[in-house]
């Protein structure tokens, strides 16, 4: 797997929760420009999670670390969804923080893929 | 807009929305973690992988809890919310003292260093969650 394109997800998922961040303190409720961000940040797992099936096969990865790996692609692609579902039921700054939790898990899960795939 | 509760305040409301959130994802993580290790290598070190499974348990019923869902949910919450904050003390402790007790890390080891300290912090905001939005008389 190319190291650029987990790295890009990483910083794309980061900067979502920053934009969070911001919509937060300034008491903003989640628009379509958020909406938007999140779905390229979703399309970006979802190339990752298409990418490390093809290449898997490649490189020296098996057992617990095999199913490790594509467990935290899965939930990459469930946390935004999820957090979207959850934080729109309610118009309040704590539902807005909700994305924020998953940005920031987000990003988690894509330093552990890259922590897993063999460089 | 405050989220300041009244009489009986939700749980799952305002800034509860969000400590859920991170309920959940720990739920996730855990049940996912705790499935992978007793699919794939139960035997290498059991008391560790139990207890991780027992943390696995405790987040998904403090999620529930909170997010109120069953019977009597803020029961619920608070039972696994001070299970949880009883277990991160005794496994962060036991793990200071003796590493060998816990040969594979778990999320309650080192005080969940390994996890942000957020296993630590969590149950304390958890129970005061509780306690802000506890039911009142009158």
């Amino acid at each position: 797997m190319d190291g650029s394109l987990p790295l890009v997800l990483l910083v794309g998922s980061l900067l979502f929760a920053a934009v969070v961040a911001v919509y937060v303190v300034l008491d903003r409720t989640p628009d379509w420009g958020l909406l938007g961000f999140a779905a390229v940040i979703e399309a970006a797992t979802l190339v990752t999670l298409v990418v490390a099936a093809v290449q898997v096969g490649g490189v020296d990865l098996h057992g617990g670390a095999l199913v490790t790996l594509f467990g935290y692609l899965v939930a990459g692609l469930v946390l935004l969804p999820a957090g979207f579902v959850w934080s729109l039921a309610e118009q309040s700054r704590g539902a807005t923080a909700v994305l924020l939790v998953a940005g920031l898990a987000q990003a988690f899960v894509v330093v552990r893929v890259m922590q897993v795939w063999p460089s | 807009m405050s989220d300041r509760p009244t009489r009986s305040a939700s749980t799952r409301s305002g800034l509860g929305r969000a400590l859920i959130a991170v309920y959940g994802v720990f739920a996730l993580a855990a049940t996912a973690r705790s499935l992978v290790q007793l699919g794939t290598k139960a035997s290498e070190a059991p008391l560790a992988y139990a207890l991780s499974a027992v943390a696995a348990l405790v987040y998904v019923a403090a999620t529930l809890g909170l997010a109120e869902v069953g019977p009597s949910p803020r029961r619920l919450a608070w039972a696994a919310v001070g299970f949880e904050l009883v277990g991160v003390l005794t496994v962060g402790t036991l793990t200071l003292l003796d590493p060998e007790y816990f040969p594979d890390a778990t999320v309650w080891s080192d005080y969940g260093a390994g996890y942000g300290w957020l296993p630590l912090v969590l149950p304390f905001v958890g129970l005061a969650w509780l306690w802000r939005t506890r039911p009142q008389n009158a």
